[in-house]
């Protein structure tokens, strides 16, 4: 009988406790879609598609960010020397094969070079991410947990400078870049004249994530990632170990990183020092969201992009930065655990 | 079954047990009985390998399985149902449960038992969609009881099911522990609620001050005079 009551309440008082329990959702949803007409208006089909090809990229470094942050509470970082790995494992082996396809032209290979170039990126970010939580985060976890999220963020920000000095003593300070990864003309989509490069890396991205989200959901392994997530304690009692979870934790956000680095190349270069503006703008999405959330950094990937280009369409481009980090700030001055929320399992009692 | 030889255990420089040494025999229900701070859960916790021991021995099916890590002691058939419960709070009762059962690889096997356990438990069918978070204090303890069932385990180390709940909840957690029982699961319960959990066990230890200082069948426990005096108020 209960169950009647809740499930038949006054069409208008439910709306209302519908609407306080979802507030910020709604206000969230109504102010983007609202952005996203504005842009539109102004800027037509190449601008949301400028949204889809940056928020993808954001949504799938952030996504990393909350993994990292959720499993293992590390402030993490480096992330953004994962995606300079990326990008220079992508040049390195794009490059030959397309000297190679230069020489005797194979269609098989020009369809597939780009594919192979970014699958070794994240072939190689996901070994990168074993030898280093295996060799720098592991130890310390095993030795203490005291005050263990400053350690770890320290020892990230150490990863960091160790990665971009060690690439330019190596590699040297230059850009290497490609111009682009097809070589063919750009298709008209809704009358406008997208890039190949653009539709592969957007599609990229979005396979990516929603693999990732799969996997978390739907299998096994996901699901004990995410119960580790969850309660330690809890995980290690049914049997699940938690040196692998992490370990493969690392693993998977480093890879992706690094096979966004890779499917990007063509619009940011490879050098030492390009990690930092993805890096940047991870941050702003998991921050914006709340930490540690998941679901929230897919959708906080393409609101950041949003407020990005909209900023560029109506107030300049110099102001891309600026703007979605005050309102960054404003969201936390009001709602200090992010627009969504997440309660982050340890962060408070350590 | 279980043996724990001369056990000293206790938390960084603080010790909590002493010696301590319990046996518990194939299908037997033990019960571990003490005052706060006694070092029940220390006991148990020992066991589970959450936390390491200082010396002494635990042997479970004739092998010795001191300082193995929890997820491994876990995968040999020990079930540790803790005090906090551990659930996984923002999950349904159906993924805590499929967790449960993380040690088994098959995935038809996991889902037999999960049928298994839903007989046993029906209320826990009714809410297999609900987030334990937004549970009752009865309801997780059932979820938490049929989460350490999943692994088919031979031993369950249950702590305090008692702890917090109304007095028929608690008939129906220790219940279940009958069920369990029933099934022929070897069961140690550490409990506050002495009188009831006198009633229903084969045997019992009293653990004082990080010491055993009795052991023996539960009625005869119940009958001791100290018992009575310090436990049971009579």
């Amino acid at each position: 009988m209960a169950k009647e009551q809740i499930a038949a309440p006054k069409t208008q008082e439910g709306f209302t406790t519908w609407l306080k329990d979802n507030l910020p959702v709604v206000i969230v949803s109504v102010f983007s879609l609202a952005l996203l007409i504005a842009v539109y208006i102004k800027g037509g089909p190449p601008q949301i598609f400028n949204i889809l090809v940056t928020g993808g990229m954001w949504s799938l470094l952030a996504t990393g960010l909350a993994l990292v942050f959720g499993v293992m509470n590390i402030p993490h970082f480096a992330h953004g020397e994962s995606f300079m790995v990326g990008a220079f494992v992508g040049y390195f082996v794009f490059n030959p094969l397309n000297q190679i396809l230069f020489e005797n032209p194979n269609p098989l290979l020009k369809v597939t070079a780009p594919i192979l170039a970014i699958l070794a990126a994240g072939a190689v970010g996901a070994v990168l991410g074993v030898i280093i939580e295996r060799i720098i985060f592991a130890p310390l976890r095993h030795r203490t947990k005291q005050g263990w999220v400053m350690n770890a963020f320290l020892l990230t920000v150490g990863i960091s400078f160790v990665l971009t000095n060690g690439t330019t003593l190596v590699l040297g300070p230059n850009f290497r870049g490609i111009p682009r990864f097809y070589d063919v003309d750009a298709v008209e989509l809704a009358g406008a004249f997208i890039a190949v490069d653009r539709i592969m890396a957007t599609a990229i991205a979005l396979v990516t994530i929603a693999l990732l989200w799969f996997f978390l959901r739907q299998t096994r392994t996901g699901r004990a990632i995410r119960a580790v997530s969850q309660d330690e304690t809890g995980a290690q009692l049914v049997g699940i170990n938690l040196d692998f979870i992490h370990t493969l934790t690392f693993s998977l956000a480093t890879a992706t990183a690094a096979i966004s680095g890779a499917s990007l190349l063509f619009m940011f270069q490879a050098y030492p020092t390009v990690g930092v503006t993805p890096l940047y703008f991870s941050w702003y999405v998991v921050m914006l969201v709340g930490l540690g959330n998941i679901a929230g950094a897919i959708v906080g990937g393409f609101i950041v992009a949003l407020l990005q280009s909209s900023t560029q369409l109506f107030i300049g481009l110099s102001w891309q930065s600026v703007v979605p980090t005050v309102v960054m700030i404003l969201v936390l001055v009001m709602a200090p655990s992010g627009l969504f929320g997440s309660e982050v399992k340890g962060v408070q009692e350590q | 079954m279980l043996e724990l030889k001369d056990l000293n255990s206790g938390y960084d420089f603080l010790q909590v047990l002493w010696d301590v040494s319990l046996k518990v025999d194939d299908g037997e229900f033990v019960a571990l009985i003490g005052p706060n701070g006694a070092g029940k859960s220390t006991t148990l916790r020992t066991i589970a390998g959450i936390v390491q021991a200082k010396s002494g021995e635990v042997i479970f099916d004739g092998k010795p399985i001191t300082g193995e890590p929890a997820h491994l002691v876990s995968r040999m058939g020990i079930s540790y149902v803790s005090e906090a419960l551990n659930l996984f709070t923002d999950m349904s009762v159906r993924e805590n449960l499929l967790l449960g059962a993380y040690a088994v690889k098959e995935r038809e096997v996991q889902l037999e038992t999960l049928e298994y356990i839903f007989e046993l438990f029906p209320r826990l069918e009714e809410r297999r969609d609900q987030l334990t978070g937004t549970m009752s204090g009865g309801e997780r303890k059932m979820t938490a009881i049929a989460r350490g069932m999943m692994s088919n385990p031979t031993l369950m180390l249950v702590d305090e099911p008692s702890l917090g709940l109304q007095p028929n909840l608690t008939y129906d957690v220790f219940d279940a522990l009958l069920k369990l029982r029933d099934q022929g699961v070897t069961i140690l319960l550490v409990e506050q609620n002495v009188n009831a959990t006198l009633d229903i066990t084969d045997r019992a230890y009293i653990l004082e001050q990080g010491r055993i200082v009795m052991e023996g069948p539960s009625k005869e426990v119940k009958a001791d005079d100290h018992v009575r005096n310090a436990y049971l108020g009579i």
